[in-house]
């Protein structure tokens, strides 16, 4: 009885176990960090119920939040768990009847965030006790609760149910959410938390079926992907392969998204915050044009140099493969170059949210010196990623190619502002350095392999 | 046919090669034999053209290996001592790119048999990083030989094999047409397929026969490969 939830649970508890072993420092800095951040969670309540401000946020609100983020939680926890799950195929091969196995899989997880919740909300209602803030009200928990109840309830739902087959079984919980935004009462989502259960009982039914699902079209998807293809394709799906499984892909678009919007926000708040009122009007206008720069300047270190070094700095134990086949050395770096295609998409998302800030007007400035940027990066990082395969001193190189590309950047970006203000068609002027960089890039790979060459014959 | 000619070569002070010359003749297979650091495994990848040398030279069927590189390893297949892969590609990933890179025609079915043949094709869809060491070198084994190559560079071919894909490589090897040359601290696998062999210590060549004759001068290769031994020291 219940051998699947044991062994999940067993398995997350062990799982934290030997993380805690191999990297002690880093999850007590961690476990440190969550505590702090409930306790200055606890504190900003503490505070707006001391201070009068122009923040206003509701007990409505918070129980939304919660809700939702045990919502995607719980979702997130059955697909990794169930429907994309390997090890599962063990339970599922056994006499145990399938919708046994799922259930216990769906009370796991409804036991691990409900320790989830208990621990962070007993620990929040510790800390508000500490400020001396009345925290008996019952009758509020217990809603939190069912709240938090629905939302595992209703995530593991969507879950089964968007990876189905047959989506439209999607409706009832699409239908549901609708309501719960409309009404926007936390009591409705409580009373209504019967029939998120029905529901889900229901669609734990159909379980199994968006599991075969998903793995039959993993497998179709792969195989179609398996094929033949030409050198430069190649060696650009392996590499951007890599980049997808490693989930470098989303690190980059993250990253850039993030810098983006603290650039922006820095560019228009930035005077305020750093420099001194009696020296605003003597330095204002100064520092943001410098958040803009050392916006791209981030964006590019983490989408484009990084990458770059990488492509050849990690290959020391692989070379043999690459080395070993009759392929050119021109192919090679050329092939495994036009990955960065992929990481400077990756890195557009900086554009956009920069914009929103900085206005429309400083598109085409910002969108050149991101491309410029890009492309400086590439040019310096990938002949010396191939000059020192396997040297191990990938932290030093990238210090050095970043002070490199400071000095490259900052004059790009003094140039283009200065053409921009000056010259009239300085449209034409953007396109033709970026021509001229190219043809600088082309050169620098022809160096690289040459490097390459000289370094293996 | 693979020549080997004066090849010298230095990793910083230590002289891993010195002087060497060999040539290894189509449709024969011959093992290279030597002590841990003797210099086999340097051999192969400098004659696979993987690591550069100091001087000499290296004719793959007429192509100079530093020359005419890419020509030269159209005609090789090579298994290094440690197949390093992509952790992250799946075996079948991996083969198919391999495959690509090489632009080997009807690809999926060379594929399909070799693996089955050695028997990996049930894991083929499983990331590499999971594999075993004996997975890996099946793996490694399938990109040696799926382009039918003329001159197969082994190095410790059977290590880490089960019995039956051992047997299965070995009449691989024995079956094969062009030179098959085989770095090895097995004395069992010479007896079993070679023909000549190769003894190397501290980098030169210090024996080289009929692996029949040192049968019947010595009974055993392990004896002859001992009494090799034995006289270089005295």
């Amino acid at each position: 009885m219940f051998e699947t939830i044991n062994i999940l649970l067993k398995q997350n508890i062990r799982n934290i176990k030997t993380k805690i072993k191999e990297s002690p420092v880093l999850y007590l800095v961690f476990l440190i960090m969550m505590i702090f951040s409930i306790l200055v969670f606890s504190f900003t309540t503490y505070f707006l119920q001391i201070i009068e401000t122009k923040i206003d946020v509701s007990l409505n609100d918070l129980y939304f939040i919660i809700f939702f983020i045990f919502f995607v939680k719980s979702a997130v926890d059955f697909y990794n768990s169930f429907i994309k799950s390997d090890n599962v195929l063990y339970p599922l091969s056994t006499e145990v009847s399938h919708k046994r196995t799922i259930s216990e899989i769906f009370l796991s997880i409804l036991i691990i965030n409900l320790i989830i919740w208990f621990s962070f909300s007993g620990l929040y209602l510790f800390f508000l006790s500490f400020f001396r803030i009345e925290i008996f009200y019952p009758f509020e928990y217990l809603n939190f609760f069912i709240g938090v109840l629905s939302g595992v309830f209703l995530g593991i739902t969507i879950s089964i149910n968007f990876f189905s087959p047959k989506r439209y079984r999607l409706i009832p919980t699409v239908i549901l959410l609708a309501f719960f935004y409309y009404v926007n009462e936390p009591l409705f989502i409580t009373l209504t938390c019967p029939l998120s259960f029905l529901h889900l009982l229901w669609s734990i039914r159909n379980a199994m079926e968006s599991h075969k699902y998903i793995r039959r079209k993993e497998r179709l998807k792969e195989k179609s992907e398996i094929k033949i293809r030409s050198v430069i394709k190649s060696l650009f799906y392996r590499e951007t392969t890599i980049i997808w499984r490693d989930k470098l892909f989303y690190s980059f678009v993250s990253i850039s998204s993030f810098v983006g919007l603290s650039t922006g926000y820095l560019y228009v708040y930035g005077d305020e915050l750093f420099i001194p009122e009696r020296l605003l009007e003597l330095y204002s206008g100064f520092l943001p044009s410098v958040f803009v720069f050392i916006g791209v300047f981030v964006v590019v270190i983490y989408t484009a140099v990084f990458p770059s070094l990488n492509l050849f700095l990690n290959e020391e134990k692989t070379m043999w493969i690459i080395r070993h086949l009759p392929l050119s050395d021109d192919s090679l770096v050329f092939g495994k170059t036009s990955t960065l295609i992929l990481c400077f998409v990756a890195a557009i998302p900086f554009i956009p949210y920069t914009t929103v800030f900085l206005g429309i007007e400083k598109i085409i400035f910002l969108s050149w010196f991101l491309a410029y940027s890009f492309i400086a990066g590439v040019i310096v990082s990938v002949p010396l990623g191939v000059k020192y395969v396997g040297k191990k001193s990938d932290i030093m190189l990238l210090y050095s190619v970043s002070m490199i590309l400071f000095g490259i950047l900052g004059f790009g970006a003094i140039f283009g502002s200065y053409i921009e203000s000056r010259i009239d068609y300085y449209l034409w002027v953007y396109l033709l350095i970026l021509i001229i960089e190219a043809f600088v890039l082309f050169l620098s790979l022809k160096i690289s392999t040459r490097i390459l060459r000289v370094k293996y014959s | 046919m693979i020549e080997i000619n004066n090849v010298t070569k230095y990793y910083g002070k230590i002289h891993a090669l010195r002087d060497v010359s060999l040539k290894f003749n189509d449709s024969q297979v011959i093992s290279i034999m030597g002590e841990n650091g003797a210099g086999k495994s340097t051999l192969l990848k400098i004659c696979v053209g993987i690591l550069p040398f100091d001087s000499g030279e290296v004719i793959v069927d007429g192509y100079s290996i530093k020359k005419n590189s890419i020509k030269a390893r159209e005609r090789i297949g090579y298994l290094p001592e440690m197949p390093e892969m992509y952790d992250r590609l799946t075996g079948r990933e991996f083969l198919f790119y391999i495959a690509s890179l090489r632009k080997i025609k009807n690809a999926e079915d060379k594929i399909d048999e070799i693996t089955k043949n050695i028997g990996i094709n049930n894991f083929l869809d499983y990331e590499i990083g999971t594999y075993s060491k004996g997975m890996k070198q099946k793996i490694s084994i399938t990109t040696a030989i799926m382009h039918e190559p003329s001159n197969l560079l082994l190095d410790e071919p059977v290590y880490g094999l089960d019995p039956l894909t051992s047997r299965r490589i070995q009449d691989f090897i024995k079956r094969n047409n062009g030179s098959t040359v085989i770095a090895t601290h097995s004395t069992q696998l010479v007896e079993q397929v070679s023909d000549f062999v190769y003894i190397i210590m501290r980098g030169k060549v210090v024996l080289y026969d009929k692996v029949e004759n040192l049968l019947k001068k010595h009974g055993s290769i392990e004896d002859a490969y001992f009494h090799t031994k034995d006289e270089i020291n005295v």
